[in-house]
C-alpha cells in the first residue's frame, strides 16, 4: 500500500514554532512524525511514499494554493490512500488536513482521512461530513499508540474492502 | 516489552490524568506557580550572591532595603498554603462542573482559616503570665500548611458541590440579576461546609494535638515529603516523566499530580530555613528539577539539539536542530518530540531516558560532595537558559559549572544514537540503495495544476 503523509513543519521535523512560515515541499518517503507510524504502517504492508508539508501560517495565508496543490501533488504520486495528520490538537493543522483530505476527496479518485483529537471541535465539525476524521489523543495525552492501531485498520479497510468497515469507521471515525 | 510496559503505564496514566482531585491539586499549585516565581526574583535581589550588587544597593536605596523587598517574597512563600487552598479550591469546583467555581474557592479559602489557629500565645520574659494576641501566623499559612490546604479545598469543593447538585440552594424570584442569584444559592451550601469544619476545628482543639494543622502535618505531610527527601526520589520522578513521554504521554502532567506539591513543600523548608538562618536541608527543589535535571526540555534534549546543529551530516537532522536550539535554550523541545520524532521512537529511547536520571545522579553527587551549594528555595521559570539558572538557583558559579559539566555528559549520552538516526537519514536523503524513480524529483515549483 503507497501511502501519502500531509503534515505540518513540526510534524514534518522542519522546526517548530520557529519556522511556521516554510513553503510547500515535497520529499520522497517518510519525514520527521513518519517514523512514528512505520512499525504499525509495517503491520498492513503500507510504505510512506511520499511527505507533503507546509507552515501553519504559510497555509493560513495561501490557503486556497495549499489545499489546490496538495491534491495535485496527491494525483501526480498516486498514492493508494492519503494521511492528512496526525494533527494532534494543533489547530491550523487540523484545519489544513482536513479541507486537503475533503478536497482529494471531492476533487479525484484517491482515497483520504484525516486525524485529529477531539479539541479540534470546530474543524471536526465543519468537515466530518466531508471527509473521514479519525479520532486520536491530544498533544501528550494518553492512547496515541492506540489510534495508529485504529487507524492502519482503517486504511486497511478502505484500500482492501472489507466487510466490516462501517462498524471500524463508527468506532474510529468521528 | 514495549507493548507489554505500554499496557502498564497507560492505565496508570489515565487514572492519574483523570483524577478530578490530582487535577485540581497538579493545576492549583501551577496557579501559584507565578506568583512564586515574582516572590523568587525579589528574594534573589535581596539576597544577591553577588557581594558588589548588594553594597550598590545599599549605598544607593540606604541599609535597610532588602526588608522592603521582603516583603513580597514572604508573602509569596509565607502563605504559601493560603493561596494554595485558594487556587486548589477553584481548580476542584472547575473539575466538579460547578458554575460558580470563585464561590467554591471562597469557601475552601474560609474553611481553611475556620481551622487555622487565630490566636498567638507568647510567653514574655519577666511576665508572669503569656501574653496574647489575635491574628493568624505565618507557620501555619506556609509550608507546615500545605497539604491540611490540599485537603480542605477538595473536601469543603466536595461538600460545596454536593450540597448544590442536592438542590440544598435558596431560590430567588425570576428577575433578580444573576450576581445575587448566584450568591443567595451559595448561602447554605457554604454554610454547611463552614460548620462542618468549624465542628472539626473544635473536636481537634480537644486532642492532644490541638490543632488540625499539627495532625495533618505529622501524619500525612511528614511522612510524604519525607519520601521526598530519599535519594532516590528524583531519580524516580525523572524517570517515570521522560519514560511517559516516550509513548507519547506528557509525562509531568501526569507525575506532577503526586510529585508537584512534595517538590513546592521540598522548595518553601529551605527558604524557611534560610530566612530563620538554618541550614538549608533539601535537594530535591523545584529549582533543582527544572535546572539541575533537564536542559532544552523533558529529556533533557539540549545536548541533542546541539549535537544535532553542529555535527549531523544529514539535512533533517542539521536543519531540525538549527531550528530547534533557540527553542531549546529555554527548555522547549516540542519541534524534536514530534519531528525528529522522539516519541514512539524506540531507538532514542535509551538516551531520552537516561539522560535526565544521569543528570539527576550528578546534581546529586555534585550537592553532597559539596561541589555546588544546595539549591536555594528560589523558584525561576522553567525557561530560565542554562548557566544563568544554575549560578541563581545556587547562587554560586559552580551551580553554572556542574550545568556545562552536565551538558557534555548529555551531549556524550546522545551521540551514539544521533550517529546511528544520522546515518538512517542520510542514507534516506541520498536514496542509497534504492532506485531513482519520479518521486525522487517531486517539486511543487513545476507541479501542473488541472
Amino acid at each position: 500500500m503507497k501511502v501519502v503523509l500531509i503534515f505540518d513543519q513540526g510534524l514534518a521535523g522542519a522546526g517548530g514554532k520557529s519556522n511556521p512560515n516554510v513553503g510547500l515541499t515535497a520529499v520522497k518517503g517518510g519525514v520527521g512524525s513518519a517514523l512514528m507510524l512505520e512499525p504499525h504502517f509495517e503491520k498492513i504492508g503500507a510504505q510512506v511514499a511520499a511527505t507533503l508539508y507546509c507552515g501553519n501560517e504559510y497555509f493560513l495565508h495561501n490557503e486556497e494554493e495549499v489545499v489546490t496543490k496538495m491534491t495535485a501533488m496527491v494525483k501526480k504520486v498516486k498514492p493508494d490512500f492519503v494521511l492528512c495528520g496526525p494533527c494532534f490538537n494543533y489547530p491550523d493543522y487540523a484545519r489544513m488536513a482536513a479541507m486537503i483530505s475533503a478536497n482529494i476527496l471531492q476533487n479525484t479518485e484517491f482515497k483520504s482521512c484525516a486525524m485529529m483529537s477531539v479539541e479540534n471541535a470546530e474543524t471536526i465539525e465543519a468537515y466530518k461530513d466531508k471527509t473521514p476524521i479519525l479520532k486520536m489523543p491530544k498533544k501528550g495525552g494518553t492512547g496515541l499508540n492506540d489510534s495508529f492501531a485504529d487507524l492502519c485498520e482503517f486504511m486497511k479497510g478502505i484500500v482492501e474492502g472489507s466487510g466490516e468497515l462501517e462498524a471500524v469507521r463508527n468506532r474510529v471515525c468521528y | 516489552m514495549m507493548q507489554k510496559l505500554e499496557k502498564i503505564l497507560m492505565p496508570i496514566a489515565n487514572v492519574l490524568s483523570r483524577n478530578k482531585i490530582l487535577i485540581a491539586i497538579r493545576d492549583g499549585f501551577l496557579v501559584t506557580v507565578p506568583i512564586t516565581i515574582v516572590g523568587s526574583i525579589f528574594l534573589l535581589i535581596s539576597n544577591f550572591p553577588l557581594e558588589g550588587f548588594l553594597n550598590l544597593m545599599t549605598s544607593i536605596f540606604g541599609a535597610g532595603w532588602d526588608a522592603y523587598l521582603g516583603r513580597v517574597s514572604a508573602i509569596a512563600f509565607d502563605c504559601v498554603a493560603l493561596l494554595g487552598v485558594l487556587s486548589i479550591g477553584y481548580c476542584y469546583a472547575r473539575e466538579k462542573g460547578l458554575e460558580n467555581r470563585i464561590g467554591g474557592a471562597v469557601v475552601a479559602l474560609v474553611c481553611f482559616l475556620i481551622i487555622t489557629p487565630q490566636k498567638t500565645v507568647v510567653e514574655l520574659e519577666g511576665a508572669a503570665e503569656a501574653a496574647s494576641f489575635s491574628g493568624f501566623q505565618f507557620t501555619f499559612l506556609g509550608t507546615a500548611g500545605m497539604f491540611l490546604a490540599m485537603l480542605t479545598a477538595i473536601v469543603s469543593v466536595e461538600i460545596y458541590a454536593w450540597a448544590i447538585r442536592k438542590k440544598l440552594i435558596i431560590r430567588l424570584p425570576d428577575g433578580v440579576p444573576p450576581m445575587v442569584m448566584e450568591s443567595f444559592a451559595s448561602l447554605i451550601p457554604s454554610a454547611i461546609a463552614m460548620t462542618i469544619f468549624f465542628v472539626v476545628g473544635i473536636i481537634f482543639d480537644h486532642t492532644s494535638f490541638e490543632y488540625v494543622h499539627y495532625f495533618i502535618y505529622k501524619v500525612l505531610q511528614t511522612p510524604l515529603v519525607g519520601l521526598g527527601k530519599l535519594s532516590g526520589f528524583e531519580v524516580i520522578y525523572q524517570f517515570l516523566s521522560t519514560l511517559f513521554w516516550f509513548f507519547g504521554i506528557n509525562g509531568p502532567a501526569v507525575t506532577n499530580t503526586i510529585f508537584s506539591p512534595i517538590h513546592k513543600v521540598l522548595t518553601v523548608e529551605n527558604y524557611e530555613a534560610a530566612q530563620a538562618g538554618l541550614e538549608m536541608t533539601n535537594i530535591f527543589t523545584a529549582g533543582f528539577s527544572d535546572f539541575f535535571c533537564n536542559f532544552g526540555g523533558g529529556g533533557s534534549t539540549l545536548g541533542l539539539v546541539i549535537i544535532m546543529a553542529f555535527l549531523g551530516k544529514s539535512n533533517r537532522m542539521k536543519t531540525l536542530g538549527r531550528l530547534s536550539l533557540p527553542a531549546g535554550i529555554f527548555g522547549i523541545n516540542e519541534p524534536l518530540i514530534f519531528g525528529l520524532p522522539i516519541v514512539l521512537n524506540p531507538l532514542m529511547a535509551v538516551p531520552f531516558i537516561l539522560t535526565p536520571v544521569v543528570n539527576t545522579i550528578i546534581g546529586y553527587l555534585a550537592t553532597i560532595t559539596g561541589i555546588m551549594p544546595i539549591t536555594l528555595g528560589v523558584q525561576l521559570p522553567w525557561t530560565c537558559p542554562i548557566v544563568f539558572s544554575g549560578f541563581l538557583v545556587t547562587g554560586s558559579v559552580m551551580g553554572s559549572v556542574v550545568q556545562i559539566v552536565m551538558l557534555i555528559v548529555d551531549i556524550l549520552i546522545y551521540y551514539p544514537f544521533f550517529k546511528l538516526l544520522d546515518k538512517r537519514y542520510l542514507e534516506e536523503e541520498s536514496a542509497a540503495g534504492g532506485e531513482e524513480d519520479e518521486l525522487d524529483s517531486l517539486s511543487f515549483d513545476d507541479l501542473e495544476l488541472d
